[in-house]
């Protein structure tokens, strides 16, 4: 018989016997109305994956890991915890298409789920059982740590990995502190110079203010220096002055060609 | 006229010509005569005749004098001191420099006045140390008069180190003192917990620890220092020292708040502790025990 051939055969057999499928059963049955079938089938599924991780956590050899999935896993039951009073709220409604005996037979889901949740390992040893675990948990579980004080003899040993670990913690720190301290060093140069900046710069402030008045002053004194030059240059090149110049010398020519020409 | 201006003696004779009075000349021309006087030194200068150009300088001075220029002729008694450090003719620097500075003093120019001071106090650091601590002092006189306390700073740590050069270590770090008085009436906190510290460290170095101490507690009245970086690297080396814990001295004269002091002071600090730690310690006991029947008997 070929694979394909199997694979019809028993696609068949489970088409034949579809009705036996509790699973599927709940879920056709479920209709899209139905908040309190819809929710509670969020946390039936919630409820497997959760059961699932423990399988997967309780088989782990990182113990890191471990760590995380059971820190999930409780997350997820506190969750599922604190919804439960809303399934509840659900499951007394009336809805239409529902026989009396489901009705009741919800409550009772209802009331089971909490059981359930807790009954889900998260890596804390099994709790004594709570008498009258029906009630709504209203009051907050106490709060303990990972184990409950009964340590196993190989519980603080270290494994090869957890000193390897901490050697290299200790080799990151050391080589951490020293950088800090070179950098520690350059900010101590970089404050004394800044300081010693400063007080230079307090320094030149008096003198640079004696600077801008000297040069103040002697840019007036120049100003009116060129003023004055300016004055005295044009007096002496006016063109007066050279007219008058020019006349008197065409004077005193007339005056010696007029004696050389009575003393000829 | 080029060999006569190129030869700086014909200058200087030419020049003494006209100052000097005589039958035919009743008025010294000494415009002229400077004019000479100052090519002729800077001539000398060139060729390296450093007595002639001091003399020519110190003529080019007075010449500037008799034109009541006093700047010009501060300027010349300057540069005549300056050839007489080369000369090594320490005392006629002193008195070349004094003089300048009084001229700079005429003209009102104090800081130029305190300049010409430290100039020369720097030439006679090494051939007469108290003569140059003199000058040094003259020159942050005449800086505080006039209001100019930040240039003195600089003053007073030469002087110090002069000092300390000389082994005077008590009035060394009394001048670091008067550094911070005067970084104080700057607001230069810096310069002032620096110098607290380098006196406290000098103290130290004079192995008088009591001394170190009574400055720790006099400064510790200023709050800059007492929360400042400098003030706490103090109060750790004097209980370092109180403790006679050796490493932990040495320690901190490594670190890098030592380091930025003045070079003279950290080769001191490197140098602690100086003498036997031990012996201040047992000293430093010994006067706490006698104290100690005092306070139980007196009453008063």
């Amino acid at each position: 018989m070929s694979v394909i051939d199997i694979l019809t055969r028993v696609n068949s057999i489970c088409k034949k016997y579809d009705r036996y499928d509790v699973v599927k059963q709940n879920d056709s049955n479920f209709s899209a109305d139905d908040a309190f079938a819809k929710l509670y089938s969020v946390f039936d599924a919630d409820i497997e994956v959760a059961l699932q991780k423990a399988e997967t956590a309780s088989k782990e050899k990182n113990r890191a890991s471990t760590v995380a999935t059971n820190a999930e896993i409780r997350r997820t039951k506190a969750r599922l915890l604190e919804e439960i009073p809303k399934l509840q709220r659900l499951a007394v409604k009336k809805v239409k298409g529902l026989s009396s005996q489901e009705f009741a037979a919800r409550n009772d889901l209802v009331l089971s789920l909490p059981e359930r949740i807790q009954a889900i390992p998260d890596g804390t040893p099994a709790a004594p059982k709570q008498t009258g675990g029906w009630g709504a948990s209203a009051s907050r579980p106490e709060i303990k740590f990972d184990s409950d004080g009964r340590f196993k003899d190989g519980y603080f040993e270290q494994t090869k990995e957890s000193s390897q670990f901490r050697e290299e913690y200790e080799m990151r720190k050391m080589k951490q502190d020293q950088g800090l301290d070179v950098i520690a060093e350059g900010l101590d140069t970089l404050k004394n110079m800044a300081h010693d900046m400063n007080e230079e710069f307090d320094k030149q402030v008096p003198l640079m203010d004696e600077i801008d008045t000297k040069v103040d002053k002697a840019s007036s004194d120049l100003k009116n220096t060129n003023v004055k030059l300016k004055d005295t240059v044009t007096q002496l090149r006016s063109s007066r002055n050279f007219c008058i110049d020019i006349v008197l010398l065409i004077i005193i020519l007339g005056i010696a060609a007029y004696l050389y020409n009575v003393l000829k | 006229m080029a060999s006569s201006s190129s030869d700086p003696q014909n200058l200087i004779t030419k020049a003494d010509n006209l100052t000097t009075l005589s039958f035919t000349r009743w008025n010294a021309d000494w415009i002229n005569a400077t004019v000479l006087y100052e090519q002729a030194a800077n001539a000398f200068k060139i060729a390296k005749d450093y007595e002639r150009a001091k003399s020519a300088y110190e003529k080019a001075s007075k010449g500037q004098e008799m034109l009541s220029s006093p700047w010009e002729a501060a300027k010349n008694m300057e540069s005549a001191g300056a050839m007489s450090k080369e000369l090594r003719n320490w005392r006629e620097v002193g008195d070349f420099y004094r003089r300048a500075s009084e001229l700079y003093i005429e003209c009102g120019r104090s800081q130029a006045a305190s300049d010409a001071l430290a100039k020369g106090a720097r030439a006679l650091e090494d051939s007469q140390p108290e003569e140059a601590i003199k000058l040094y002092t003259d020159a942050c006189t005449i800086l505080e008069e006039d209001g100019g306390e930040q240039m003195t700073f600089d003053l007073y740590r030469a002087a110090a180190s002069v000092y300390i050069k000389q082994e005077k270590y008590t009035d060394a770090a009394s001048f670091l003192l008067k550094l911070g008085l005067a970084a104080d009436k700057c607001n230069a906190t810096n310069s002032q917990t620096k110098a607290y510290l380098s006196a406290i460290i000098v103290y130290l170095y004079a192995q008088d620890f009591k001394q170190a101490e009574k400055c720790y507690n006099d400064c510790s009245q200023i709050d800059g220092f007492l929360r400042n970086d400098h003030g706490r690297c103090a109060s750790k080396l004097l209980t370092a020292f109180k403790d006679g814990d050796i490493e932990e001295i040495k320690r901190i004269t490594q670190s890098s708040i030592i380091s930025n002091l003045d070079h003279v002071i950290i080769r001191l600090a490197r140098k602690l502790p100086m003498g036997d730690v031990n012996a201040l310690k047992a000293n430093s006991d010994t006067i706490k025990d006698e104290e100690e029947p005092l306070d139980e008997n007196d009453l008063t």
